[in-house]
């Protein structure tokens, strides 16, 4: 025991403590969590503020006061709405029945801070311009302007846009040939530094003005006493969330997250499984070819250094599974959606790591101590790659019906049992109780033979070199007494 | 005398392929024996089973007095013939892994390790990998493995291939150390010389068979009377031709030879000094003596014998006088 527990930890000290394995290993979920971490602020960060205006030329000669609404509204320059929530502070501090000159302290200090939000903002001051505009002179204009943040108190205000609206964009629709309504575009130009949040904005702005401006014209509408807004109520298509009804309850159902979770639960798995069972193999073959295994097997016994080998190897996939899947976790905290993922589940997961680890290790120690060099190990590894390649394939119609005939049939191939197992649990649909301890058994009883064969392979293999074995000769390595 | 190693009818094959069959084998506490035999012979296979590396078909292995050697590992110092080092591993991490394996306690381990560096003159490299060493060095590392853990018995497969002459030199003195402090020692070699010089027993096996076995005193015994030299006194060709029927006499050999003396081949358990004295009687001599036989001549014999295969010396044996210029290989 003490020996094989030497020998384990050697194993996950040769490979942990390498810079290869902290770099590919550890380092890559950090960066992943980094570069998340960093889009979600990124994503969240305001565009830098600028202050500008833009001319807005209107052929149509209607559409411009509705624009213009739009792009102030858009704008939160004036001074009246720090005022407004300056107000509406007083308002809340009096009904709390404090003082009034506390209330008013309230009331100014939260002005002041409206204010102060609102200086940091961008603001574009929209300016109409009539159909006889110089809309090449107003494009210069762009051209030369120097961008200014918020605050710079210098020189006159830059143009950054011009929004050119023909009157085709705002009555007399074409025809398309199939008979429907076409009203014309506008064309948007912009200074090439505006940030393009800014571009996005005004562009949705300038879009609803035109719309407003259709509406509000429309004399059929006028007629019926529609305004643009009962229009706009009439459009919205009610979308709810779906909410998954159980035993437990009502809950948001989180759609397609819920299907990633049997892919999520696989790949944590099969990464973490094979990473170590690679591993494994290249250390048993590494030591054959160093000529390093007899002399530990004048201190262990084979079965000791397979073992030790295996439970080392199996500690490194383990910190593996616990990095990724401890990130998975934590991103679905995060996206609080971790409901998805019952700690009973990832308390399976672990165990199904632990049988489909203890048959791939095996089998992996097995070829390894088998062959010379890793390219002989090509053919020998057909049947671990076949056990571990199967389950992709599988994913999809195991997830979609996790208690189909097909799903339970699979879950009771030896070998195939963990990974199926492991899918079936990602899916919504709970699998019946005695599934559990039926598939735990047979994966231990697979596990067990596993090793046992493994074991015999080792024993010869390891001190067997020259022309590798093909697939009779382990049959019969394993056969011999 | 107690036994060290005490082996009984051991047979192993692998496939069709006999390794070992019918042997029997005991080797005494504290002697310091060598393991003879071609390549082949299963020398390697025996150790294993000694080591309980593999397992014999039947038969029966007492190692230090244990039913097999995993009851008994750390009393058992091993060097295998297949022997390696990590290479990504360092000098110092390495053995204080194999001492830590073979049960020395880990307070113990670091000075025991250093000290061993010590003594074969490595004490720099207890911090570099072991890839960074040389051949010759990686074998020393390798005897200190198999030693470290102060073992009663130490099973060396072949420690001096690929030794230059200064470390033959150096292995020859750490190998007589742990048998003066007491150790038993069991090496196998092709080098004759190592064993003639070293060994107090000998025993070789050939195809699986043991085909030699006791002191080097008794077998050189067996095979001393084996042969006389003969320098005559004017034409080796006649003399040979007087003595070829003389009585006891199977061959003369060295006949064709430049140096004119003659080697008189004599069967198993011959009087040699009646055929001395018979000898002086038919021809004129310069000089008369019992060849002394060397392992090498031994261990030639012995394969040439059991195998099927005929050399010059083979067909002399068989009879008849025959020009050669090999039969002089032991002087």
């Amino acid at each position: 025991m003490r020996r094989t527990l030497l020998v384990a930890w050697r194993e996950f000290r040769s490979v942990v403590f390498t810079k290869g394995f902290l770099i590919g290993v550890l380092l890559v979920p950090v960066m992943i969590g980094v570069a998340i971490l960093g889009g979600t602020l990124a994503a969240r960060a305001k565009p830098p503020a600028v202050q500008g205006r833009i001319a807005v030329v209107d052929a149509s000669g209607t559409a411009s006061e509705a624009v213009l609404k739009r792009l102030s509204s858009g704008n939160a320059g004036e001074g009246d709405v720090a005022e407004q929530v300056g107000k509406l502070a007083a308002d809340q501090a009096s009904r709390l029945n404090l003082p009034e000159a506390q209330s008013k302290q309230i009331a100014q200090a939260v002005e002041q801070q409206a204010k102060q939000a609102q200086a940091s903002r961008t603001s574009l001051t929209p300016e109409a311009f009539g159909p006889d505009a110089d809309i090449e002179a107003l494009k210069k204009e762009i051209t030369v302007a120097q961008i200014r943040a918020t605050g710079e108190q210098q020189g006159p205000t830059p143009l950054l846009a011009l929004a050119v609206i023909p009157a085709g964009a705002v009555r007399d629709p074409a025809r398309t040939p199939e008979g429907r309504l076409a009203y014309g575009q506008f064309e948007l130009f912009v200074h090439p530094q505006l940030d393009f949040e800014i571009q996005e904005s005004l562009r949705r702005s300038i879009g609803r003005g035109i719309v407003d401006t259709r509406l509000a014209s429309d004399s059929r509408l006028r007629a019926g006493g529609l305004t643009a807004d009962d229009i706009r109520a009439l459009m919205d298509t009610p979308s709810p969330r779906p909410i998954s009804l159980s035993k437990d309850g009502e809950k948001t159902s989180l759609g397609p997250l819920q299907l990633m979770i049997p892919f999520a639960f696989m790949i944590l798995l099969m990464m973490s499984v094979m990473t170590g069972g690679a591993y494994l193999m290249t250390a048993v073959v590494e030591e054959k070819g160093s000529r390093v295994m007899e002399v530990l097997l004048s201190a262990v016994s084979p079965m000791q250094l397979m073992v030790g080998k295996i439970v080392g190897q199996m500690c490194v996939a383990m910190l593996m599974l616990g990095v990724f899947g401890g990130l998975g976790v934590a991103g679905l905290v995060a996206a609080a959606a971790i409901d998805l993922v019952p700690l009973y589940k990832l308390a399976w997961l672990v165990v199904y790591f632990f049988l489909a680890f203890f048959v791939i290790a095996s089998m992996m120690a097995a070829v390894g101590s088998a062959v010379n060099e890793m390219r002989e190990a090509q053919t020998l590894q057909t049947p671990v790659m076949a056990i571990v390649m199967l389950p992709w394939l599988l994913v999809m119609p195991i997830s979609r019906a996790p208690n189909s005939g097909l799903a339970t049939a699979l879950s009771f191939v030896p070998g195939l049992s963990p990974f199926v197992m492991v899918i079936r649990l990602g899916g919504s649909d709970p699998i019946p109780t005695w599934q559990y301890p039926a598939t735990v058994v047979l994966g231990v009883a697979t596990a067990v033979f596993a090793a046992w064969a493994a074991a015999k392979i080792f024993r010869i293999g390891v001190l067997m070199y020259g022309k590798p074995p093909d697939f009779r000769t382990l049959i019969r390595w394993v056969r011999m007494a | 005398m107690t036994t060290a190693i005490d082996i009984r009818g051991v047979n192993k094959r692998f496939g069709p392929k006999v390794a070992v069959e019918a042997l029997d084998l005991t080797i005494p506490t504290g002697s310091l024996c060598g393991f003879i035999g071609p390549n082949g012979a299963g020398k390697t296979t025996t150790i294993r089973m000694v080591m309980s590396i593999i397992f014999p078909d039947s038969g029966q292995i007492r190692v230090l007095g244990r039913e097999s050697a995993l009851e008994s590992k750390d009393r058992i110092g091993y060097l295998p013939e297949e022997r390696g080092v990590y290479k990504k591993m360092r000098v110092g991490e390495f053995l204080t892994y194999i001492a830590r394996l073979k049960g020395v306690h880990a307070s113990a381990t670091e000075n025991l390790v250093r000290g061993w560096l010590e003594k074969v003159g490595l004490p720099e490299v207890y911090r570099k990998k072991c890839e960074e060493l040389s051949k010759g060095m990686q074998q020393k590392i390798q005897f200190i493995a198999a030693v470290i853990h102060k073992p009663d018995m130490v099973i060396l497969d072949e420690p001096f291939s690929g030794l230059d002459p200064v470390n033959r030199k150096l292995l020859r003195s750490l190998i007589d150390e742990q048998h003066r402090e007491g150790r038993t020692i069991i090496f196998s070699t092709h080098a004759m010389f190592e064993a003639e010089s070293l060994c107090d027993q000998i025993f070789m096996i050939h195809n699986g068979r043991k085909v030699l076995d006791g002191s080097l005193q008794q077998i050189t015994a067996r095979y001393d009377n084996r042969s006389l030299l003969i320098e005559p006194v004017g034409d080796t060709r006649e003399a040979a031709a007087r003595l070829a029927d003389l009585g006891q006499v199977q061959a003369v050999a060295g006949t064709g030879s430049s140096r004119g003396v003659l080697e008189l081949l004599l069967p198993d358990g011959a009087d040699a000094q009646g055929a001395m004295a018979a000898a002086l009687g038919r021809v004129a001599l310069r000089r008369i003596e019992i060849k002394r036989v060397s392992l090498e001549e031994v261990f030639i014999e012995l394969v040439e014998r059991t195998s099927g295969e005929r050399l010059d010396r083979s067909v002399l044996a068989a009879g008849g006088v025959a020009a050669d210029s090999g039969a002089e290989g032991g002087e």
